[in-house]
């Protein structure tokens, strides 16, 4: 009995040690065998295993092996990989993995972490949210009975040095907003007043068009295109995705506009998607031949995003606004068509997050990312961990956005009427 | 960031070439000469003559990304001696079309709209449009490097220098003859991709043994193409290779000019 008992005891501490090197193993193979330069650098990956590995032998718990395993991720000296624990890595996942795609929900919230507080930064027209009357401004103070500050805290703790943290703590208060359609998300507020507002809201189906692309989970794509004033055009959409209709849209909304002042593309928010897009949309805007936003470099070999002119280009002045949750294919583009001379970029720094980068679940149930390859703008600019700062760094504030006023579509305006009144040209 | 890239493979790799060898049988130290290697390919794949009787062929096809679970559906048409027209509906994307017509090789898709391809890219596309063309009009030059296993089969391994371009290398069952693996380099507008295509599943198509299943290799990534159905001969309007109308715009906007 005492045998079996020991035996019990033996494999129940082996398990998480066997899991801790599994998790080993797998981080240096995927590394040796997908890391965009098969010399990383000329490090002596061998010689990492062979000191790190025995480390992680004597560990019990992930948490024990986790700073070896960052240890080893660290001598690459790259950003956008690491290991993170396994409870952040469920509050940063979104709960799609588990909900079928017609049940996805949403409370037609969006949200950004702004001075360490999560703000409602829209209100999708016609969503619950908007009916029980919650507004732009508004602190999310508990979800579901869980207080928001702790979420933020955690998360915090482990990107502290990332520039992906804004758009991870955006991703993990989203994460915990949306849900299975049907359900409630009951939400305590700080509304405009600074009155303490506590409802339940329904998770219904996002608006948008449903894009479905491989395995990936299902998003909903939004796109807006309209006037302001001035007759300056206005082109927003959510991610680059479902091309069919949001380059037709893209190129109506562009045609449409050749007599305006100049246009501003708002990539707030928009983590990215389909690269080809960024190429496609650039078409519009710039006229000579041969031109590229950049380049991406695999192991395999180097794809470069060249640009196709369009038959009629737009070439008034254009605008990109940017924050902390715009990524990848945004940054790409953004990056891009300033560095062709094409745009000029207001809000605040974008996410680093250019790179197909991987999150990955591994044996020991933490959450592993890494990036399979490497992007260098066409002004020689490593976007990935860097981000694109913007030419005009405009914040949203609590006190703006109750006041229905956004500071970095304004910024954008005043720079393309005074570009207006410079040409005289007042297209 | 994905796809633009998967639009060329694809469509390169719908293209059922084959390869009409010269007359020479001098042997490399005991291995047969690389033209001997494809008159073989030829002849049990149907034919010099079954190959010339060809003018047109439609073939329909699906493709999947390997793990992805993005899929496509592939219509080419093809008629003598380079016109094209190559049509994908990718789930997730929309439609992608590549064609030839004359010397002009084009593409549009809802991510780029049209455009007009040069250089290698366009020799490239006219290469894998030629229907019914001897190997010695697409490659300058074919050289035997010996014998590689492919699997556990041992294949001749041929090196084919095209006239404009990078050269290929193919693999032919030293038993069965028939063509089992490319290598090659992929011309795309983003830049070379090399891509390693394995050939199997050989079946009739109207007195052409063509193989039913291409797995291309590439980036990291797998398109399984699995042939539904070919025809040969069948009735194409020559409309059907038209340049689109904003194809023929921007060539006239570049001065080219269209047909």
């Amino acid at each position: 009995m005492a045998a079996a008992q020991d035996r019990a005891a033996a494999v129940f501490h082996s398990e998480p040690q066997s899991r801790n090197l599994r998790s080993f193993d797998y981080i240096w193979t995927t590394i040796r065998d997908k890391h965009w330069d098969p010399k990383l650098g000329g490090l002596d990956w061998q010689s990492v295993r062979d000191e790190l590995r025995p480390r992680v032998e004597k560990t019990a718990t992930p948490a024990e092996a986790r700073p070896i395993l960052q240890e080893m991720i660290g001598r690459l000296h790259q950003s956008h990989f690491g290991v993170v624990p396994s409870d952040i890595y469920q509050d940063i996942q979104e709960p799609s993995g588990q909900i079928a795609p017609e049940d996805e929900g949403w409370t037609g919230l969006d949200v950004r972490v702004i001075g360490g507080k999560a703000l409602v930064t829209s209100v999708d027209a016609g969503a619950p949210a908007y009916i029980r009357g919650v507004r732009p401004g508004w602190q999310l103070l508990k979800i579901d009975h869980a207080p928001v500050e702790s979420l933020l805290e955690k998360v915090n703790t482990a990107y502290w040095n990332s520039t992906m943290r804004g758009l991870l703590l955006a991703r993990a208060v989203l994460s915990k907003l949306n849900g299975r359609v049907g359900t409630q998300a009951r939400i305590e507020f700080l509304d405009g007043a600074g009155k303490i507002v506590e409802t339940d809201i329904a998770r219904t189906r996002p608006s948008g068009i449903q894009s479905r692309f491989g395995y990936l989970p299902a998003c909903y794509v939004r796109m807006e295109s309209r006037r302001l004033g001035g007759n300056i055009g206005y082109i927003g959409f959510n991610f680059f995705l479902a091309p069919a209709a949001v380059m037709k849209k893209f190129e109506e909304a562009v045609k449409s506009c050749r007599q305006c002042p100049g246009i501003i593309i708002d990539l707030r928010g928009n983590p990215g998607g389909i690269g080809a897009m960024a190429i496609g949309m650039a078409g519009w805007f710039i006229n000579q031949p041969n031109q590229q936003l950049g380049a991406m470099y695999t192991r395999d070999a180097t794809l470069h995003f060249i640009v196709n002119p369009r038959l009629e280009t737009y070439g008034g002045p254009l605008a990109i606004l940017v924050d902390d949750c715009s990524a990848s294919t945004s940054e790409v583009f953004a990056q891009g068509m300033r560095d062709l001379g094409r745009a000029r970029i207001f809000g605040i720094k974008t996410a680093g997050a250019a790179l197909p980068s991987v999150f990955e679940r591994l044996p020991n149930g933490d959450g592993f990312q890494y990036a399979i390859a490497n992007y260098l703008s066409k002004g020689g600019k490593t976007l990935e961990g860097a981000g694109v700062v913007p030419d005009e760094e405009v914040k949203l504030s609590r006190a703006a956005l109750l006041e229905g006023r956004d500071p970095v579509l304004e910024a954008a305006l005043r720079w393309i009427q005074a570009q207006s009144t410079q040409n005289g040209s007042g297209r | 960031m994905i796809a633009k890239k998967a639009s060329r493979f694809l469509i390169a790799a719908l293209t059922i070439e084959w390869a009409l060898a010269g007359g020479s049988s001098r042997a490399q130290e005991k291995l047969p000469a690389a033209e001997t290697v494809l008159d073989q390919y030829v002849e049990v794949t149907g034919g010099r003559e079954a190959y010339k009787k060809i003018h047109t062929q439609i073939t329909i096809a699906t493709m999947e990304f390997v793990g992805k679970g993005i899929k496509a559906t592939l219509t080419s048409y093809k008629a003598i001696p380079h016109n094209s027209y190559n049509v994908a509906e990718m789930q997730g994307i929309g439609k992608i079309e590549q064609g030839t017509s004359g010397d002009i090789a084009w593409e549009r898709s809802p991510l780029q709209g049209p455009r007009v391809k040069s250089g290698e890219e366009r020799a490239s596309a006219l290469r894998d449009a030629a229907l019914n063309a001897e190997w010695r009009e697409l490659f300058k030059k074919a050289e035997m490097e010996g014998v590689e296993n492919v699997g556990s089969r041992p294949c001749y391994k041929i090196l084919l220098t095209p006239a404009e371009g990078s050269p290929e290398t193919r693999y032919y069952d030293t038993k069965t003859h028939l063509l089992v693996k490319v290598n090659k380099v992929v011309k795309s507008q983003m830049g070379e991709i090399p891509a390693e295509v394995t050939l199997s599943d050989y079946r009739d198509a109207g007195g052409i043994l063509v193989p039913h299943r291409v797995l291309q290799k590439g980036l990291g990534q797998e398109f399984l193409i699995t042939i539904e159905k070919i025809e040969q001969n069948p009735e194409i309007p020559a409309s059907r290779f038209d340049l689109p109308a904003d194809v023929k715009a921007l060539l006239e906007k570049s001065g080219a000019g269209g047909n």
